[in-house]
């Protein structure tokens, strides 16, 4: 028999008017284990965690926590309790110390004064403890995105966290970051912390989780030992359909469409030299932060570069603005969704149509056919598998990989000559990012030139025909597929000095 | 649908400012339904009190929606004051500069055409500073106010002032330039359907045209509108030229309209007023009408209700307020 584990969801329940989020799902978490917890985009992971975090109250269903009931009514409950939530966008004050942000809100670090040394003794000893490396002095802008995680950390674990959720902790970290992290996660379990790692990424929960769990559809597909657990295993489980076998074909490169010719920005970018050729995929391989945003960012006409030109086939497009390459054929999926590729507030149908609100399909004499995009969105809803209620729903309350669909169906529908990709799949579950690499390929396949910056190697050899590796502001290689290797990339990302994190 | 959800958050603000300042009045010791009930016999006593509110709530309609529209933009444009003044301003001088040289409605028509582009010009400029200098609106909207009434105060002390009156105004327009009254005998003057016209077709422009799009994709997120194209730096000018154009229009219908001459501080409060009842639209257009309509009726029958019961007419201020409030609660919980 299993001993009673340390969290117990039973049964739980939880419609949002006719869309049944979670139909009876049973979720423990053993004391002391790592539990992988993995389903589609829109499965139900972040449902069932909004209700163990006391966001939401499920509509049947019972939680036991220590063998007593427990139902939270916010965070503050849970934190209370003793489980701690990592998020994918941290919390943090910037400007502030380490010791700051672990002091803020916490009781623990004085109730009117602040005990600065004694924090300070305590955030060392908590970092030496589990290996996270902080200092409590250093700023947190200082400090690399794998750092910044560790101190959302820390603070969970100085409140008294006995259990960890971790969302997509992997999504932001470069590869030798992940392996830390994965690294840490066991350090924990062995200080007698439990964990619960949600993640797309299938390795990294078959190489640290002790027993994976897996949503489908609102309820539990599976639950697996360790051993059971192997990522061909785990895919199958996700979707029913199974995952999209590869379609790989060798590209046909054709002529230059877009070429940066010498592109530098003082303080970012190196001279950066890269032609797009029409029927291919350029891969643009790198750790976040090493100027693959500003490449794509010049490439659409978002930024002007210092020095150097941009060429759209052969013409000089240096100085033309974002409408106009737009007009040009250029399309771009920026990595933030929620900033800029996408408007939270608006609808799902004007999401769709807000970079082409000119095309004759849209708008008539200045007037919108708002009947025009609302067809066109339930058909970009049905071909890209946007789990939206119609049309007209808020693209905020979408989940992070079905607002990201939105994106992608309205830079990839427009039929682009040139199409510029910046961590497309962030956030999408593989059934989802497997659909996206086969539209991009069709896309290539019809002539369309592709720039694809992804920080996971893996994808990129599985989709790009070149990969350029980018370190510091500056193309460090330029490999044709062939003679890229996960190893190979790996030693060119980390570079030849010790690698200096934006 | 959502003129619709305005409306609901507007009047349900409206009716629980009225309420609690109703207990008030109870504390105070009057008799709060007879205070009302004078008030409503101020505001809709006669066609003559009828067509005062209606004048009144027009130049808060018109400055309102445009303060509406800066805001869905994203801009916080509190220079209504200032625009309205200036379009006061140009109004009085089209139609002392050339009294009478147009034929028919033409000559009010010009004068308000003056009116518009004056703020219009007023309110371009905080935009050309916002998107050049990045001078934040708030900033230079709330200075240029001050320039705006001194520009007035110096034309009216100087060449604009009426010689021996002693006081700081213009002489009378010509009759020419006057707005027509709507209904013969009433003091109703056509501004008032042009206003509620002007927010109609604002609202129109707002949510079924590209530039209305534009505009709100503008309000949303600044970033966002520059990666969808939009010609952010122009679009910001168009935005503030157009609410400042409306707030200009106000000035001139009250001038054209109401006092037939320019007059120092014809404008006090107007602007600062649009911008509370923009807010109590929640940035709405059409939802501008009732609160325009409800904070110029709560002011005409402010002085009825204290001549018939002595409740002082300063609690208006307070209704209009807690109006506010309320407005401003309700939007908080829902974000």
């Amino acid at each position: 028999m299993r001993p009673a584990p340390l969290l117990s969801m039973q049964g739980i329940e939880k419609a949002y008017g006719a869309v049944r989020a979670n139909q009876g799902v049973d979720f423990d978490v053993p004391d002391g284990r790592i539990v992988g917890l993995l389903g589609e985009n829109g499965s139900g992971k972040s449902t069932l965690m909004k209700i163990l975090f006391g966001m939401v109250r499920p509509d049947s269903g019972a939680m036991l926590w220590c063998g007593q009931e427990y139902a939270p009514r916010s965070p503050a409950d849970a934190l209370r309790a003793g489980i701690g939530m990592i998020h994918q966008h941290f919390s943090l004050a910037e400007g502030m110390t380490v010791a700051e942000n672990v002091s803020l809100g916490w009781p623990g670090a004085g109730r009117w004064w602040l005990r600065q040394g004694r924090l300070a003794d305590q955030i060392r000893a908590g970092s030496a403890a589990y290996g996270l490396a902080l200092e409590p002095g250093s700023r947190v802008a200082d400090l690399p995105l794998g750092a910044r995680q560790r101190v959302e950390i820390l603070k969970a674990l100085l409140r008294g966290a006995r259990l960890l959720v971790l969302d997509e902790p992997t999504s932001v970290l470069g590869p030798a970051e992940v392996a830390g992290l994965l690294h840490m996660l066991r350090r924990l379990q062995a200080g007698g912390c439990s964990v619960v790692l949600i993640s797309h990424k299938l390795h990294e929960v078959a190489a640290v989780c002790d027993e994976v769990v897996v949503l489908r559809d609102g309820r539990t597909a599976a639950r697996l030992p360790r051993v059971d657990a192997t990522p061909a295993r785990l895919a199958a489980l996700l979707s029913a359909a199974g995952p999209a076998p590869s379609i790989r074909v060798a590209a046909t490169p054709g002529t230059v469409r877009l070429r940066l010719d010498g592109v530098g920005l003082r303080g970012r970018l190196g001279s950066v030299f890269l032609d797009l050729r029409a029927g291919e995929v350029l891969g643009l391989a790198g750790t976040d932060g090493n100027g693959q945003q500003e490449v794509a960012e010049i490439a659409a006409g978002l930024r002007r570069p210092n020095t150097g030109c941009v060429t759209l086939d052969g013409a000089d497009a240096t100085g033309w603005s974002a409408r106009r390459r737009m007009r040009a054929g250029v399309a771009y999926v920026p990595a933030d969704r929620r900033g800029e590729s996408l408007v939270p507030g608006m609808t799902v149908a004007e999401n769709l149509v807000m970079r082409d609100l000119r095309a004759p399909g849209f708008s008539r004499w200045g007037v919108l056919r708002t009947a025009a995009a609302a067809a066109g969105a339930r058909v970009a809803i049905a071909r890209f598998g946007i789990r939206a209620p119609g049309p007209g729903a808020r693209v905020g309350g979408l989940s992070g990989g079905n607002q990201q669909k939105v994106a992608l169906a309205r830079e990839l529908t427009r039929q682009p000559g040139v199409l510029l990709l910046v961590q497309p799949t962030w956030g999408l579950d593989p059934g989802a990012a497997a659909a996206v690499r086969a539209e991009v390929l069709a896309l290539r396949d019809a002539g369309a030139a592709v720039l694809w910056a992804s920080t996971e190697t893996e994808e990129l050899l599985e989709v790009a025909d070149h990969i350029a590796v980018m370190v510091a502001g500056r193309v460090a290689a330029v490999l044709p597929r062939a003679e890229a290797s996960a190893e190979r990339l790996a030693l060119l990302i980390a570079g030849p000095a010790p690698a200096c994190a934006a | 649908m959502t003129a619709l959800a305005g409306f609901g958050r507007a009047g349900g603000a409206m009716a629980a400012s009225l309420v609690v300042a109703g207990m008030l009045m109870l504390l105070a010791g009057h008799d709060p339904v007879g205070a009302y009930a004078a008030m409503a016999r101020g505001v809709f006593g006669s066609p003559d009190r009828i067509a005062v509110a209606l004048n009144r709530a027009t130049p808060y309609l018109l400055a309102g929606s445009g303060v509406a529209l800066c805001f869905r933009a994203g801009l916080a444009n509190i220079g209504a004051e200032g625009q309205i003044a200036l379009g006061g301003l140009a109004a009085a001088a089209a139609a002392l500069l050339a009294p009478g040289w147009l034929p028919g409605l033409a000559m009010p028509a010009a004068a308000l055409l003056a009116a518009a582009t004056a703020g219009a010009a007023w309110s371009a400029l905080a935009g050309v500073l916002r998107v050049w200098r990045g001078v934040h609106e708030v900033l230079s909207t709330l200075l240029l106010n001050f320039v705006a009434a001194l520009l007035v105060a110096e034309a009216l002390h100087g060449d604009m002032g009426e010689d021996g009156s002693g006081f700081p105004q213009s002489p009378m327009l010509d009759p020419s330039a006057w707005l027509p009254p709507l209904v013969q005998g009433l003091e109703l003057h056509a501004g008032a359907p042009a206003a509620l016209l002007a927010a109609a077709v604002l609202q129109a422009v707002l949510w079924r045209t590209v530039p209305g799009f534009q505009w709100r994709l503008l309000g949303f997120s600044p970033r966002a509108a520059r990666y969808a194209g939009v010609p952010v730096a122009r679009a910001t000018v168009a935005v503030m030229a157009v609410g400042g154009a409306l707030a200009g229009v106000a000035g001139g219908v009250e001038v054209l309209g109401v006092h037939q001459r320019l007059i120092e501080g014809f404008s006090a409060g107007f602007g600062f007023a649009a911008v509370a009842i923009a807010l109590v639209a929640a940035a709405e257009p059409l939802a501008v009408v009732p609160a325009a309509v409800f904070f110029a009726a709560l002011e005409t029958g402010s002085q009825a209700m204290q001549r018939a019961t002595g409740v002082p007419s300063s609690l208006v201020l307070v209704i209009q307020g807690l109006t506010l409030l309320f407005v401003l609660a309700g939007l908080g919980r829902r974000a």
